[in-house]
Protein backbone atom coordinates (compact mmCIF):
# COMPACT_ATOMS: atom_id res chain seq x y z
CA UNK A 1 0.00 0.00 0.00
CA UNK A 2 2.81 2.56 1.12
CA UNK A 3 6.27 2.22 0.27
CA UNK A 4 9.15 3.47 1.00
CA UNK A 5 12.75 3.06 -1.28
CA UNK A 6 15.73 4.91 0.54
CA UNK A 7 13.86 7.93 1.13
CA UNK A 8 15.89 10.41 3.23
CA UNK A 9 14.35 13.93 4.90
CA UNK A 10 17.49 16.44 4.19
CA UNK A 11 17.98 20.16 5.65
CA UNK A 12 20.39 21.13 3.51
CA UNK A 13 23.52 18.12 3.29
CA UNK A 14 21.97 16.90 7.09
CA UNK A 15 19.91 13.90 6.87
CA UNK A 16 16.88 13.89 9.70
CA UNK A 17 16.13 10.93 8.03
CA UNK A 18 18.65 8.51 6.21
CA UNK A 19 17.71 6.25 3.61
CA UNK A 20 15.05 4.23 5.08
CA UNK A 21 12.97 1.44 3.62
CA UNK A 22 9.67 0.60 4.89
CA UNK A 23 6.34 -1.03 3.57
CA UNK A 24 3.42 -0.59 5.00
CA UNK A 25 0.46 -2.74 4.59
CA UNK A 26 -3.10 -2.93 5.21
CA UNK A 27 -3.62 -4.25 9.00
CA UNK A 28 0.06 -3.71 9.69
CA UNK A 29 1.25 -2.59 13.55
CA UNK A 30 4.26 -1.23 13.08
CA UNK A 31 5.64 0.33 16.22
CA UNK A 32 8.55 3.15 15.96
CA UNK A 33 10.74 3.65 19.25
CA UNK A 34 14.00 6.43 19.92
CA UNK A 35 14.72 8.84 22.13
CA UNK A 36 13.42 12.25 20.80
CA UNK A 37 15.16 13.87 17.72
CA UNK A 38 15.88 10.47 16.04
CA UNK A 39 13.83 11.42 13.65
CA UNK A 40 10.76 9.38 13.97
CA UNK A 41 8.20 12.47 13.74
CA UNK A 42 10.02 13.37 10.12
CA UNK A 43 9.61 10.15 9.03
CA UNK A 44 5.65 10.07 10.22
CA UNK A 45 5.96 13.60 8.33
CA UNK A 46 7.33 12.61 5.14
CA UNK A 47 4.61 10.07 4.96
CA UNK A 48 2.18 12.69 5.20
CA UNK A 49 3.79 14.53 2.63
CA UNK A 50 3.94 17.46 5.95
CA UNK A 51 7.37 17.99 5.91
CA UNK A 52 8.24 21.59 7.03
CA UNK A 53 8.99 23.67 3.74
CA UNK A 54 12.66 24.18 4.79
CA UNK A 55 13.57 20.45 4.83
CA UNK A 56 13.39 17.93 1.29
CA UNK A 57 12.31 14.39 1.21
CA UNK A 58 14.48 12.44 -1.51
CA UNK A 59 14.46 8.95 -3.08
CA UNK A 60 11.01 7.15 -3.26
CA UNK A 61 7.91 7.32 -1.35
CA UNK A 62 5.04 5.23 -3.56
CA UNK A 63 1.35 5.12 -2.03
CA UNK A 64 -0.69 2.64 -3.86
CA UNK A 65 1.66 1.90 -6.99
CA UNK A 66 1.57 6.06 -7.51
CA UNK A 67 5.15 8.00 -6.83
CA UNK A 68 4.36 10.96 -3.99
CA UNK A 69 8.29 11.84 -3.28
CA UNK A 70 7.50 15.41 -5.20
CA UNK A 71 3.85 15.71 -5.77
CA UNK A 72 2.35 18.78 -5.34
CA UNK A 73 0.36 20.10 -2.18
CA UNK A 74 -3.10 19.59 -4.00
CA UNK A 75 -1.87 16.01 -4.59
CA UNK A 76 -1.21 15.30 -1.06
CA UNK A 77 -4.48 16.90 0.45
CA UNK A 78 -6.57 14.28 -2.03
CA UNK A 79 -4.73 11.33 0.00
CA UNK A 80 -4.70 12.89 3.53
CA UNK A 81 -7.59 11.66 5.43
CA UNK A 82 -8.43 9.00 2.71
CA UNK A 83 -5.19 7.10 2.45
CA UNK A 84 -3.31 8.54 5.34
CA UNK A 85 -4.26 10.24 8.89
CA UNK A 86 -2.36 11.07 11.60
CA UNK A 87 -2.93 11.78 15.29
CA UNK A 88 -0.55 14.28 17.58
CA UNK A 89 0.81 14.18 21.00
CA UNK A 90 -0.74 17.33 22.54
CA UNK A 91 -4.10 16.65 22.47
CA UNK A 92 -4.77 20.61 23.54
CA UNK A 93 -2.71 21.91 21.01
CA UNK A 94 -4.64 20.75 17.94
CA UNK A 95 -8.08 21.47 18.48
CA UNK A 96 -8.91 24.67 18.03
CA UNK A 97 -10.29 26.40 20.38
CA UNK A 98 -12.50 28.77 18.99
CA UNK A 99 -14.55 26.02 17.31
CA UNK A 100 -16.93 23.38 18.51
CA UNK A 101 -15.26 19.72 18.39
CA UNK A 102 -18.45 18.63 16.33
CA UNK A 103 -17.72 21.08 13.72
CA UNK A 104 -13.93 20.14 13.70
CA UNK A 105 -14.41 16.96 12.93
CA UNK A 106 -17.36 17.50 10.47
CA UNK A 107 -15.09 19.54 8.30
CA UNK A 108 -13.32 16.88 6.35
CA UNK A 109 -16.80 15.50 5.29
CA UNK A 110 -18.21 18.33 4.43
CA UNK A 111 -14.61 19.24 2.33
CA UNK A 112 -13.60 15.47 1.41
CA UNK A 113 -16.36 13.36 1.03
CA UNK A 114 -18.88 16.25 -0.01
CA UNK A 115 -21.66 15.24 2.38
CA UNK A 116 -24.02 17.26 3.57
CA UNK A 117 -24.75 19.42 6.73
CA UNK A 118 -26.75 16.83 8.72
CA UNK A 119 -25.36 13.57 6.98
CA UNK A 120 -21.72 14.96 8.45
CA UNK A 121 -23.88 15.47 11.29
CA UNK A 122 -24.89 11.72 12.04
CA UNK A 123 -21.18 10.59 11.23
CA UNK A 124 -19.46 12.49 13.33
CA UNK A 125 -22.12 11.21 16.04
CA UNK A 126 -21.07 7.40 14.45
CA UNK A 127 -17.27 8.83 15.29
CA UNK A 128 -17.90 9.47 18.46
CA UNK A 129 -19.72 6.72 19.91
CA UNK A 130 -16.80 4.19 17.93
CA UNK A 131 -14.17 5.90 19.29
CA UNK A 132 -15.78 6.13 23.38
CA UNK A 133 -17.27 9.52 23.55
CA UNK A 134 -20.17 9.27 25.63
CA UNK A 135 -23.57 11.56 24.96
CA UNK A 136 -22.04 12.08 21.50
CA UNK A 137 -25.08 14.38 20.61
CA UNK A 138 -24.21 16.81 23.86
CA UNK A 139 -20.97 16.51 23.32
CA UNK A 140 -20.86 17.98 19.49
CA UNK A 141 -21.89 21.16 20.75
CA UNK A 142 -19.10 21.97 23.16
CA UNK A 143 -15.79 23.10 22.94
CA UNK A 144 -12.15 21.92 23.34
CA UNK A 145 -11.98 23.11 27.11
CA UNK A 146 -15.12 21.58 28.21
CA UNK A 147 -13.04 18.33 27.59
CA UNK A 148 -10.66 16.27 29.59
CA UNK A 149 -7.58 15.08 27.86
CA UNK A 150 -8.63 11.70 27.41
CA UNK A 151 -11.80 12.87 25.24
CA UNK A 152 -9.45 15.49 23.60
CA UNK A 153 -7.42 12.78 22.27
CA UNK A 154 -10.37 10.41 21.54
CA UNK A 155 -12.31 14.07 19.20
CA UNK A 156 -8.58 14.09 17.55
CA UNK A 157 -8.78 9.97 16.64
CA UNK A 158 -12.40 10.74 15.66
CA UNK A 159 -11.43 13.45 13.32
CA UNK A 160 -8.21 11.21 11.61
CA UNK A 161 -10.81 8.51 10.88
CA UNK A 162 -13.59 10.54 9.67
CA UNK A 163 -12.86 9.78 6.36
CA UNK A 164 -11.92 5.82 7.05
CA UNK A 165 -8.00 6.55 6.07
CA UNK A 166 -6.39 3.08 5.18
CA UNK A 167 -2.93 3.84 7.60
CA UNK A 168 -3.19 5.83 10.63
CA UNK A 169 0.00 7.67 12.09
CA UNK A 170 0.31 8.18 15.91
CA UNK A 171 2.54 10.84 16.90
CA UNK A 172 3.03 9.88 20.76
CA UNK A 173 -0.32 9.79 21.03
CA UNK A 174 -0.29 9.05 24.96
CA UNK A 175 2.56 11.12 25.87
CA UNK A 176 0.25 14.09 27.30
CA UNK A 177 -2.08 11.40 28.93
CA UNK A 178 -1.71 10.17 32.10
CA UNK A 179 -1.15 6.19 32.47
CA UNK A 180 -4.32 4.98 32.82
CA UNK A 181 -5.83 7.01 30.07
CA UNK A 182 -2.68 6.58 27.81
CA UNK A 183 -3.56 2.38 28.12
CA UNK A 184 -7.43 3.30 27.21
CA UNK A 185 -6.24 5.29 24.30
CA UNK A 186 -3.18 2.81 23.17
CA UNK A 187 -5.81 -0.24 23.09
CA UNK A 188 -8.40 1.88 21.51
CA UNK A 189 -6.00 2.31 18.82
CA UNK A 190 -5.41 -1.35 18.89
CA UNK A 191 -9.24 -1.87 18.51
CA UNK A 192 -10.02 0.35 15.45
CA UNK A 193 -7.14 -1.25 13.78
CA UNK A 194 -7.90 -4.33 13.75
CA UNK A 195 -11.95 -3.46 13.44
CA UNK A 196 -11.08 -1.11 10.10
CA UNK A 197 -8.35 -3.22 8.72
CA UNK A 198 -6.57 -0.24 9.13
CA UNK A 199 -2.53 0.21 9.14
CA UNK A 200 -1.54 2.04 12.59
CA UNK A 201 2.09 3.76 12.83
CA UNK A 202 2.64 3.92 16.65
CA UNK A 203 5.30 6.16 17.56
CA UNK A 204 5.96 6.55 21.25
CA UNK A 205 8.39 6.62 24.14
CA UNK A 206 6.87 4.32 26.12
CA UNK A 207 8.05 0.67 25.28
CA UNK A 208 5.14 -0.34 27.42
CA UNK A 209 2.78 0.68 25.08
CA UNK A 210 4.52 -0.05 21.41
CA UNK A 211 4.59 -4.00 22.85
CA UNK A 212 0.96 -4.24 23.50
CA UNK A 213 0.01 -2.21 20.11
CA UNK A 214 2.12 -3.23 17.59
CA UNK A 215 3.87 -6.45 16.03
CA UNK A 216 6.48 -4.96 14.08
CA UNK A 217 9.12 -2.57 15.52
CA UNK A 218 11.52 -0.07 14.21
CA UNK A 219 14.28 1.37 16.32
CA UNK A 220 15.79 4.74 15.02
CA UNK A 221 18.67 6.95 16.09
CA UNK A 222 20.08 9.94 14.04
CA UNK A 223 17.37 9.19 11.46
CA UNK A 224 18.91 5.57 10.47
CA UNK A 225 16.47 2.58 10.92
CA UNK A 226 19.25 0.74 13.07
CA UNK A 227 17.03 -2.31 14.61
CA UNK A 228 13.71 -3.43 12.99
CA UNK A 229 11.98 -6.82 13.48
CA UNK A 230 8.74 -7.84 15.29
CA UNK A 231 8.22 -6.08 18.43
CA UNK A 232 8.52 -9.36 20.61
CA UNK A 233 11.50 -10.59 19.42
CA UNK A 234 13.43 -6.98 19.16
CA UNK A 235 12.47 -6.24 22.71
CA UNK A 236 12.86 -9.33 24.20
CA UNK A 237 16.27 -9.98 22.32
CA UNK A 238 17.61 -6.07 21.89
CA UNK A 239 20.22 -6.80 19.29
CA UNK A 240 21.40 -2.99 18.78
CA UNK A 241 23.32 -1.91 21.33
CA UNK A 242 21.16 1.34 21.01
CA UNK A 243 18.19 -0.81 21.74
CA UNK A 244 19.63 -2.78 24.44
CA UNK A 245 20.60 0.98 26.17
CA UNK A 246 16.84 2.11 25.51
CA UNK A 247 15.44 -0.99 27.19
CA UNK A 248 17.27 -1.17 29.92
CA UNK A 249 17.00 2.38 30.92
CA UNK A 250 13.15 1.59 31.34
CA UNK A 251 12.21 2.55 35.16
CA UNK A 252 10.80 -0.40 37.15
CA UNK A 253 8.71 0.09 40.00
CA UNK A 254 10.51 -2.48 42.10
CA UNK A 255 14.04 -1.75 41.13
CA UNK A 256 13.88 1.98 42.24
CA UNK A 257 11.34 1.24 45.20
CA UNK A 258 13.58 -1.27 47.01
CA UNK A 259 17.14 -1.18 45.74
CA UNK A 260 17.34 2.34 45.40
CA UNK A 261 19.48 1.86 42.36
CA UNK A 262 20.47 4.24 39.62
CA UNK A 263 18.67 4.18 36.38
CA UNK A 264 20.80 3.04 33.88
CA UNK A 265 20.96 5.48 30.93
CA UNK A 266 22.88 6.10 27.85
CA UNK A 267 25.64 8.09 28.21
CA UNK A 268 25.09 11.33 26.26
CA UNK A 269 22.07 12.91 24.40
CA UNK A 270 21.34 12.98 20.60
CA UNK A 271 23.65 15.25 18.86
CA UNK A 272 22.16 17.97 17.26
CA UNK A 273 21.87 16.99 12.94
CA UNK A 274 24.88 19.18 12.24
CA UNK A 275 26.84 17.13 14.30
CA UNK A 276 26.20 13.22 13.92
CA UNK A 277 28.64 11.22 13.42
CA UNK A 278 29.83 10.31 9.80
CA UNK A 279 29.47 6.74 10.39
CA UNK A 280 27.17 4.94 12.36
CA UNK A 281 25.40 7.76 14.16
CA UNK A 282 25.37 5.71 17.39
CA UNK A 283 28.99 5.87 17.54
CA UNK A 284 30.56 8.13 20.56
CA UNK A 285 27.94 6.97 22.54
CA UNK A 286 28.20 3.20 22.40
CA UNK A 287 29.23 1.59 25.03
CA UNK A 288 30.41 -1.57 22.21
CA UNK A 289 32.01 0.31 19.98
CA UNK A 290 35.05 -0.52 17.03
CA UNK A 291 37.38 1.20 15.35
CA UNK A 292 35.39 1.41 12.71
CA UNK A 293 32.19 2.90 13.64
CA UNK A 294 32.90 6.32 13.66
CA UNK A 295 33.70 6.33 10.29
CA UNK A 296 32.04 3.70 8.30
CA UNK A 297 28.23 3.48 7.97
CA UNK A 298 27.17 -0.10 9.17
CA UNK A 299 24.94 -2.60 6.37
CA UNK A 300 22.05 -3.50 7.29
CA UNK A 301 21.99 -7.39 8.27
CA UNK A 302 19.50 -10.24 9.36
CA UNK A 303 20.47 -11.91 12.84
CA UNK A 304 19.37 -15.34 13.12
CA UNK A 305 16.35 -14.56 15.28
CA UNK A 306 15.25 -12.63 11.88
CA UNK A 307 15.66 -9.11 13.03
CA UNK A 308 17.48 -6.48 11.17
CA UNK A 309 20.45 -4.88 12.85
CA UNK A 310 22.82 -1.79 11.47
CA UNK A 311 25.41 -2.44 13.76
CA UNK A 312 29.10 -3.28 12.35
CA UNK A 313 29.41 -6.14 15.58
CA UNK A 314 26.53 -7.69 13.51
CA UNK A 315 28.31 -7.94 9.92
CA UNK A 316 29.74 -11.38 10.54
CA UNK A 317 25.86 -12.97 10.65
CA UNK A 318 26.42 -13.16 14.04
CA UNK A 319 26.84 -11.46 16.61
CA UNK A 320 30.85 -11.07 17.28
CA UNK B 1 -14.08 40.14 32.81
CA UNK B 2 -16.28 43.25 35.27
CA UNK B 3 -17.61 46.60 34.15
CA UNK B 4 -14.98 48.21 36.54
CA UNK B 5 -12.07 46.28 35.06
CA UNK B 6 -12.92 47.48 31.67
CA UNK B 7 -9.80 49.51 30.65
CA UNK B 8 -10.80 53.82 30.98
CA UNK B 9 -10.43 54.35 27.28
CA UNK B 10 -12.48 51.44 26.08
CA UNK B 11 -15.18 53.23 28.03
CA UNK B 12 -14.84 56.93 27.16
CA UNK B 13 -14.56 55.59 23.83
CA UNK B 14 -17.49 53.21 23.63
CA UNK B 15 -19.45 56.20 25.10
CA UNK B 16 -18.43 58.60 22.14
CA UNK B 17 -18.57 55.78 19.61
CA UNK B 18 -22.51 55.57 20.26
CA UNK B 19 -23.16 58.89 20.82
CA UNK B 20 -21.73 59.49 17.28
CA UNK B 21 -23.41 56.55 15.64
CA UNK B 22 -27.12 57.18 17.89
CA UNK B 23 -26.97 61.16 16.21
CA UNK B 24 -25.93 59.24 12.77
CA UNK B 25 -28.91 56.68 13.19
CA UNK B 26 -31.20 59.40 14.44
CA UNK B 27 -30.42 61.67 11.30
CA UNK B 28 -32.02 59.02 8.86
CA UNK B 29 -35.75 59.61 10.67
CA UNK B 30 -35.37 62.71 12.26
CA UNK B 31 -33.58 66.20 12.56
CA UNK B 32 -35.17 69.43 13.99
CA UNK B 33 -35.51 71.23 10.64
CA UNK B 34 -34.77 70.20 6.74
CA UNK B 35 -30.62 70.34 7.06
CA UNK B 36 -30.72 72.30 3.55
CA UNK B 37 -33.88 74.96 4.20
CA UNK B 38 -32.87 78.45 3.30
CA UNK B 39 -33.87 80.94 5.63
CA UNK B 40 -31.72 83.95 4.61
CA UNK B 41 -34.04 86.25 7.14
CA UNK B 42 -32.34 83.83 10.09
CA UNK B 43 -28.71 84.00 9.13
CA UNK B 44 -26.26 83.93 12.06
CA UNK B 45 -28.26 83.33 14.86
CA UNK B 46 -26.81 82.37 18.35
CA UNK B 47 -27.94 79.52 20.00
CA UNK B 48 -31.57 79.51 20.85
CA UNK B 49 -34.30 77.11 21.73
CA UNK B 50 -35.47 77.12 18.28
CA UNK B 51 -31.87 76.66 17.21
CA UNK B 52 -29.86 75.17 19.73
CA UNK B 53 -26.90 75.65 18.24
CA UNK B 54 -28.10 78.68 15.78
CA UNK B 55 -27.81 79.20 12.24
CA UNK B 56 -25.59 79.50 9.49
CA UNK B 57 -24.93 82.46 6.75
CA UNK B 58 -27.86 81.23 4.69
CA UNK B 59 -29.76 80.24 7.78
CA UNK B 60 -29.58 76.85 7.65
CA UNK B 61 -30.35 74.69 10.85
CA UNK B 62 -26.56 73.87 12.40
CA UNK B 63 -27.84 71.18 13.98
CA UNK B 64 -29.25 69.20 11.64
CA UNK B 65 -26.39 69.80 8.74
CA UNK B 66 -24.22 68.40 12.20
CA UNK B 67 -26.56 65.62 12.25
CA UNK B 68 -26.74 64.48 8.55
CA UNK B 69 -22.94 64.93 8.27
CA UNK B 70 -22.75 62.57 10.83
CA UNK B 71 -24.68 59.97 8.63
CA UNK B 72 -22.72 60.96 5.47
CA UNK B 73 -19.19 60.32 7.61
CA UNK B 74 -20.45 57.16 9.24
CA UNK B 75 -21.95 55.37 5.82
CA UNK B 76 -18.30 57.01 4.22
CA UNK B 77 -16.28 55.43 6.61
CA UNK B 78 -18.17 52.20 7.42
CA UNK B 79 -18.24 51.33 3.91
CA UNK B 80 -14.72 52.18 2.80
CA UNK B 81 -13.52 50.49 5.69
CA UNK B 82 -15.43 47.27 4.93
CA UNK B 83 -14.49 47.41 1.91
CA UNK B 84 -10.90 47.95 1.92
CA UNK B 85 -10.66 45.29 5.07
CA UNK B 86 -12.26 42.20 3.49
CA UNK B 87 -10.12 42.94 0.26
CA UNK B 88 -6.94 43.93 2.31
CA UNK B 89 -7.67 40.18 4.88
CA UNK B 90 -8.54 38.32 2.06
CA UNK B 91 -4.91 39.08 0.32
CA UNK B 92 -3.35 38.66 3.54
CA UNK B 93 -4.89 35.09 4.16
CA UNK B 94 -3.93 34.23 0.68
CA UNK B 95 -0.46 35.57 0.58
CA UNK B 96 -0.23 33.56 4.16
CA UNK B 97 -1.50 30.51 2.92
CA UNK B 98 0.30 30.18 -0.60
CA UNK B 99 3.74 31.97 0.73
CA UNK B 100 6.56 31.67 -1.37
CA UNK B 101 6.09 34.42 -4.47
CA UNK B 102 2.63 35.02 -4.25
CA UNK B 103 3.31 36.70 -0.60
CA UNK B 104 6.03 38.26 -1.60
CA UNK B 105 4.36 39.97 -4.41
CA UNK B 106 1.30 41.07 -2.02
CA UNK B 107 3.54 42.62 0.82
CA UNK B 108 5.84 44.90 -1.87
CA UNK B 109 2.42 45.77 -3.57
CA UNK B 110 1.21 46.60 0.10
CA UNK B 111 5.00 48.73 0.84
CA UNK B 112 4.00 50.29 -2.59
CA UNK B 113 0.75 51.44 -0.84
CA UNK B 114 2.55 52.67 1.80
CA UNK B 115 4.71 54.68 0.14
CA UNK B 116 1.93 56.76 -0.59
CA UNK B 117 0.67 59.13 2.38
CA UNK B 118 -2.78 58.22 2.33
CA UNK B 119 -4.31 61.67 2.32
CA UNK B 120 -2.21 63.12 -0.59
CA UNK B 121 -3.37 59.92 -2.44
CA UNK B 122 -6.77 60.01 -1.75
CA UNK B 123 -6.74 63.88 -2.96
CA UNK B 124 -5.00 62.27 -6.18
CA UNK B 125 -8.00 59.97 -6.46
CA UNK B 126 -10.47 62.28 -6.20
CA UNK B 127 -8.68 65.14 -8.50
CA UNK B 128 -8.79 62.11 -11.41
CA UNK B 129 -12.03 60.92 -11.10
CA UNK B 130 -13.71 63.86 -9.86
CA UNK B 131 -14.97 65.25 -6.55
CA UNK B 132 -17.89 62.90 -5.10
CA UNK B 133 -18.57 60.54 -2.10
CA UNK B 134 -18.04 57.54 -3.97
CA UNK B 135 -15.00 58.37 -4.82
CA UNK B 136 -13.78 59.21 -1.19
CA UNK B 137 -14.93 55.98 -0.46
CA UNK B 138 -12.93 53.97 -3.11
CA UNK B 139 -10.41 56.09 -2.10
CA UNK B 140 -9.84 55.36 1.23
CA UNK B 141 -10.95 51.69 0.92
CA UNK B 142 -7.81 51.58 -1.26
CA UNK B 143 -5.70 53.35 1.69
CA UNK B 144 -7.09 50.45 4.26
CA UNK B 145 -6.24 47.66 2.15
CA UNK B 146 -2.55 47.24 2.54
CA UNK B 147 -2.94 47.73 6.22
CA UNK B 148 -5.53 45.17 6.21
CA UNK B 149 -3.25 42.33 4.18
CA UNK B 150 0.06 43.62 6.89
CA UNK B 151 -2.30 43.23 10.15
CA UNK B 152 -3.70 39.16 8.90
CA UNK B 153 -0.76 38.32 6.96
CA UNK B 154 1.17 38.97 10.14
CA UNK B 155 -1.63 37.29 12.38
CA UNK B 156 -2.01 34.58 10.14
CA UNK B 157 1.49 33.60 9.92
CA UNK B 158 1.16 33.30 13.80
CA UNK B 159 -1.99 31.17 13.60
CA UNK B 160 -0.36 28.61 10.35
CA UNK B 161 2.10 27.00 12.72
CA UNK B 162 -0.40 25.79 15.51
CA UNK B 163 -0.75 22.36 15.96
CA UNK B 164 -4.61 22.44 15.17
CA UNK B 165 -3.55 23.68 11.94
CA UNK B 166 -1.24 20.37 11.28
CA UNK B 167 -3.95 18.59 12.67
CA UNK B 168 -6.82 19.74 10.18
CA UNK B 169 -3.83 19.20 7.06
CA UNK B 170 -3.33 15.93 8.49
CA UNK B 171 -7.03 15.59 7.73
CA UNK B 172 -7.15 16.31 4.58
CA UNK B 173 -8.32 20.24 4.57
CA UNK B 174 -6.82 22.21 1.71
CA UNK B 175 -5.36 25.41 2.18
CA UNK B 176 -8.56 27.75 1.60
CA UNK B 177 -10.73 25.49 3.84
CA UNK B 178 -8.11 26.17 6.65
CA UNK B 179 -7.72 29.74 5.85
CA UNK B 180 -11.35 30.36 6.27
CA UNK B 181 -12.51 27.68 9.04
CA UNK B 182 -9.34 28.11 10.91
CA UNK B 183 -7.39 30.95 10.30
CA UNK B 184 -10.08 34.02 9.91
CA UNK B 185 -11.60 33.14 13.08
CA UNK B 186 -8.65 33.49 15.07
CA UNK B 187 -7.05 36.53 13.06
CA UNK B 188 -10.61 38.14 14.07
CA UNK B 189 -9.04 40.13 17.05
CA UNK B 190 -6.50 41.70 15.30
CA UNK B 191 -8.39 42.73 12.50
CA UNK B 192 -11.75 44.32 14.22
CA UNK B 193 -8.98 46.37 16.50
CA UNK B 194 -7.45 47.68 13.38
CA UNK B 195 -10.56 48.11 11.42
CA UNK B 196 -11.60 49.94 14.95
CA UNK B 197 -8.59 52.58 14.60
CA UNK B 198 -9.11 52.76 10.27
CA UNK B 199 -12.43 53.70 10.82
CA UNK B 200 -10.58 57.33 13.20
CA UNK B 201 -8.57 57.65 9.96
CA UNK B 202 -11.43 57.22 7.63
CA UNK B 203 -13.44 59.78 9.33
CA UNK B 204 -10.46 62.29 9.20
CA UNK B 205 -9.70 61.78 6.06
CA UNK B 206 -13.24 61.72 4.79
CA UNK B 207 -13.52 65.45 6.45
CA UNK B 208 -10.12 66.58 4.89
CA UNK B 209 -11.18 65.64 1.72
CA UNK B 210 -14.41 67.44 2.19
CA UNK B 211 -12.56 70.57 3.30
CA UNK B 212 -10.75 70.87 0.31
CA UNK B 213 -14.34 70.60 -1.74
CA UNK B 214 -13.07 66.96 -3.04
CA UNK B 215 -15.70 65.01 -1.06
CA UNK B 216 -19.42 65.91 -0.40
CA UNK B 217 -21.10 68.16 -2.51
CA UNK B 218 -23.72 70.61 -1.87
CA UNK B 219 -26.15 70.47 -0.53
CA UNK B 220 -25.46 67.21 0.85
CA UNK B 221 -23.68 68.53 5.00
CA UNK B 222 -20.31 67.27 5.62
CA UNK B 223 -17.98 68.48 8.94
CA UNK B 224 -15.17 68.94 6.39
CA UNK B 225 -16.96 71.31 4.42
CA UNK B 226 -18.92 73.77 7.24
CA UNK B 227 -15.56 74.03 8.41
CA UNK B 228 -14.31 75.61 5.17
CA UNK B 229 -17.47 77.37 4.85
CA UNK B 230 -16.84 78.68 8.63
CA UNK B 231 -13.17 79.66 7.40
CA UNK B 232 -14.19 82.57 5.78
CA UNK B 233 -16.48 83.99 8.32
CA UNK B 234 -14.09 83.28 11.35
CA UNK B 235 -14.71 87.16 12.61
CA UNK B 236 -18.29 87.23 11.60
CA UNK B 237 -19.15 84.02 13.20
CA UNK B 238 -16.34 82.41 14.83
CA UNK B 239 -18.54 79.97 16.57
CA UNK B 240 -19.46 78.25 12.99
CA UNK B 241 -16.15 76.81 12.68
CA UNK B 242 -16.42 75.44 16.52
CA UNK B 243 -19.27 73.22 16.19
CA UNK B 244 -17.84 70.77 13.23
CA UNK B 245 -14.54 70.67 14.57
CA UNK B 246 -16.15 69.62 17.83
CA UNK B 247 -17.79 67.05 15.79
CA UNK B 248 -14.95 65.93 13.91
CA UNK B 249 -12.69 65.58 17.79
CA UNK B 250 -15.29 63.68 19.31
CA UNK B 251 -16.32 61.17 16.31
CA UNK B 252 -12.05 60.34 15.69
CA UNK B 253 -11.16 60.47 19.73
CA UNK B 254 -14.29 57.94 20.52
CA UNK B 255 -13.04 55.17 17.60
CA UNK B 256 -9.47 55.70 18.16
CA UNK B 257 -9.70 55.27 21.98
CA UNK B 258 -11.97 52.81 21.60
CA UNK B 259 -9.72 50.57 19.10
CA UNK B 260 -7.00 51.49 21.82
CA UNK B 261 -9.60 50.17 24.64
CA UNK B 262 -9.81 47.16 22.49
CA UNK B 263 -6.68 46.14 21.55
CA UNK B 264 -5.85 46.53 25.60
CA UNK B 265 -8.47 44.00 26.35
CA UNK B 266 -7.62 41.26 22.96
CA UNK B 267 -3.77 41.17 23.91
CA UNK B 268 -3.74 41.78 28.11
CA UNK B 269 0.14 41.34 27.38
CA UNK B 270 0.55 45.51 25.87
CA UNK B 271 -1.77 46.64 28.59
CA UNK B 272 0.39 45.73 30.98
CA UNK B 273 3.36 46.93 29.94
CA UNK B 274 2.29 50.56 29.95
Amino acid sequence: MIELKNMSVNLGIFSAVRGVDLVIKPGDRIGVVGESGCGKSMLALSIMGMVPDALSTVGSLIVDGQELIDAPESTWTAHRARTMSMIFQEPMAALNPLRRIGDIVAEPLLVHDGLGKSAARARVIDLFTEVGIPQPELRLRQYPHELSGGQRQRVLIALALACNPRLLIADEPTTALDANVALRITDLLVELAQERNMALLFISHDLGAVSRATRDILVMYGGDIVERGTTQQVLQEPAHPYTQGLIAARPQISQTATRRKRLPTIAGSVPALINLPKGCRFSGRCPRELAKCASTRPRAVTTDQGSTVMCHLFEGGTAQ
Amino acid sequence: MTLRQLPANLIIGAILVILVLGVALLSTIWTPYDHAALSISNKFQGPSFAHLLGTDQLGRDVVSQLMVAAGNSMVVAVTAVFIGGTIGTMLGLLASAKGGWVEDLVMRLSDLGFAFPALLFAIMLAAAFGPSLPNVVIAIAFINIPVFARVSRASANQIWTREYVFAARAAGLGKIAISRDHILPNIAAPVIVQATIEFALAILIEAALSYLGLGAQPPSPSWGRMLSEAQTLMYLAPQLAVYPGLAIVTAVLGFGLLGDGLRDISDPRLARER
